[in-house]
């Protein structure tokens, strides 16, 4: 099992943001996570990813406890978040900003050696690299932005570059926090195009969103939560029709109606 | 990289045209201040860290330079090293605590500052050691191989000037190599966003600290040499009026570039000097100069010129 979450509760002083969630994530899945505004999305999300500390339980990665390690000890065993609202680094271009991202890599790939990039050595890495980085900027649809500024990116653009930056950490395990939302129809429609892509290619995903649609075309199960907790979990259909997911969208009249 | 050669080749041929020593004298501490500056912007402008250390590192590197050579009878050049292994030493030890506690912006700058007023303290209290207020007379001088003649005293400001040209050159060499690097790339992503650097896997606690104590090593060459050169050491290196001197150079010439600090410190050493100004007047020059150049231009001189290129080739 790639990822496991145990019974995690995170608590904000009295307010339970997540209450006592369980699933797993095997490798290759596609995963959605649904629920409405508020229902502990992207504090769970966060939990997993070591940005916020867990008030209870555990989260396992391939069997081992992540609960002590640090946001960057996290993604370098290969589990890497996106952010809902697009970060970027707004002072570089959109070229320098995946190439920061490619840190891991180069960790990776290099070890120590990387010392030898303070010669003048190290090109033949760096090279390679630059090749990776062009091959997800096309991925990303950025190409034509690569020598803007990211600060002067659109909206959509930023969260691609947010996406691109994600995949050149090289990740086992992706975790997109809300890619689809503030997104028009058509850069949705790319952005499944990508997502689908990047699963081909052997990126297992774990995708939180409220967009039904947009998840039901590319997940293969779906969890929701409701108020912090989990409500119901299974294929997306079954998930999306279940009474109780209803309800927490649509509320109980409608549901009924 | 065409233009630094370019420089560094007019200010290798500036003393065959120029003999006046006033002059020679102003590049020399030009030269020196830019060592401090360049190596505090590494810190200060590519790794958004504000540390007010910088003097403790340059001031303790003057005073255990001079009593490496005095008292272990190393050649200067030799003393420079553990004078530099001490300030990589210092800086692990007091950058630890910062970023341990992940210490922010004024926070990071106060409690560095506090450090700083600690060693100060130190060093002015250890009179055995540093002879207290009234500092220590340097009497030694740098040698250097040269063919034909052997080993020559660094003497005379022509010398003095080619030693401290070199000197910073090899820090902004250095500096360029480091930022150029993947270690660059990290120091930017931490001066830009944190917590997207984290997810992205940089460990932000490890490259802070690489930033402050590669900052540090090479700063802690440019008090020896300033010690050496003006031959005398005292309590007062160690002030915080040097780090207001360093900020307003960097923040004059350009923060988050390399050129930057050099041209900050050209002008603020050489301001003082070509307008004859007392101690106080000459505070408070600085004090103008460092209001006027935050609110008319907050890129510095280095970074309007390029963002005004930038500009003209969109």
């Amino acid at each position: 099992m790639l990822l496991e979450v145990r019974a995690v509760t995170k608590r904000f002083s009295g307010l339970i943001a997540v209450s006592n969630v369980s699933f797993v994530v095997a490798a290759g899945e596609v995963v959605g996570i649904i629920g409405p505004n508020g229902s502990g999305k992207t504090t769970l999300l966060n939990v997993i990813a070591r940005l916020a500390p867990a008030s209870a339980g555990a989260v396992l990665w391939k069997g081992e406890n992540i609960g002590g390690l640090r946001p960057d000890q996290v993604a370098t065993r290969g589990l890497v978040k996106t952010f809902q609202n697009p970060q970027v680094f707004a002072e570089l271009s959109v070229l320098d900003n995946v190439f920061i991202a490619t840190h891991l890599a180069l960790k990776r790939q290099l070890g120590v050696r990387r010392v030898a990039e303070l010669c003048g050595g190290g090109r033949a890495a760096e090279a390679a690299l630059r090749d990776e980085v062009e091959e997800v900027l096309t991925l990303c649809d950025l190409t034509a932005a690569t020598h803007q500024l990211a600060g002067n990116l659109s909206y959509g653009e930023e969260k691609m570059l947010g996406i691109a930056m994600g995949l050149m950490c090289r990740p086992e395990l992706l975790l997109l926090d809300e890619p689809g939302s503030g997104l028009g129809r058509e850069e949705l429609t790319n952005l499944a195009t990508v997502l689908v892509k990047v699963h081909a290619a052997g990126t297992t995903l774990c995708i939180v969103d409220h967009k039904i649609g947009f998840l039901r075309g590319i997940a293969g199960r779906v969890i929701a939560l409701d108020h912090g907790e989990k409500i119901a979990e299974g294929p997306p259909d079954q998930v999306l029709d279940d009474p109780k997911v209803v309800e927490a969208y649509l509320g109980t009249t409608r549901a009924r109606a | 990289m065409k233009l630094g050669i370019t420089l560094f080749v007019l200010l290798a041929a500036l003393p065959l045209a120029v003999r006046s020593d006033f002059v020679l004298t102003i590049f020399i501490f030009t030269f020196i201040y830019g060592i401090l500056a360049v190596t505090f912007d590494l810190i200060f402008g590519f790794t958004g860290q504000l540390s007010m250390f910088h003097p403790a590192v340059f001031g303790v590197s003057a005073y255990s330079t001079h009593l490496l050579v005095v008292h272990a009878g190393l050649p200067f050049w030799l003393a420079t090293l553990p004078s530099a292994a001490g300030a990589v030493l210092l800086a692990v030890v007091v950058g630890s605590i910062c970023f341990k506690f992940r210490l922010k912006t004024f926070y990071f700058a106060v409690v560095t500052l506090a450090f700083a007023e600690m060693i100060r303290l130190i060093v002015l209290n250890w009179n055995s050691v540093t002879n207290g207020t009234l500092g220590l007379v340097v009497s030694g001088r740098p040698t250097f191989w040269w063919p034909g003649a052997g080993w020559v005293a660094v003497r005379g400001p022509v010398a003095w000037y080619y030693v401290t040209l070199v000197a910073l050159a090899v820090t902004v060499l250095v500096c360029v190599r480091v930022l150029h690097s993947w270690m660059g790339r990290c120091f930017a992503a931490i001066r830009l966003n944190e917590d997207l650097a984290r997810t992205l896997g940089v460990d932000v606690f490890r490259y802070k600290l690489l930033s402050f104590a590669v900052g540090s090593a090479l700063a802690s060459f440019a008090g020896g040499l300033y010690g050496y050169y003006t031959g005398y050491i005292d309590p007062g290196y160690l002030g915080i009026n040097q780090s207001m001197e360093i900020l307003a150079m960097v923040l004059l010439g350009g923060q988050g570039t390399l050129a930057g600090p050099i041209v900050g410190s050209l002008i603020l050493t050489g301001l003082p000097h070509v307008i004859d100004l007392r101690g106080e007047l000459r505070a408070m020059l600085y004090g103008a100069i460092l209001i006027f150049a935050i609110l008319v231009m907050p890129r510095g001189i280095v970074g309007s010129l390029v963002a005004w290129r930038a500009r003209r080739a969109a």
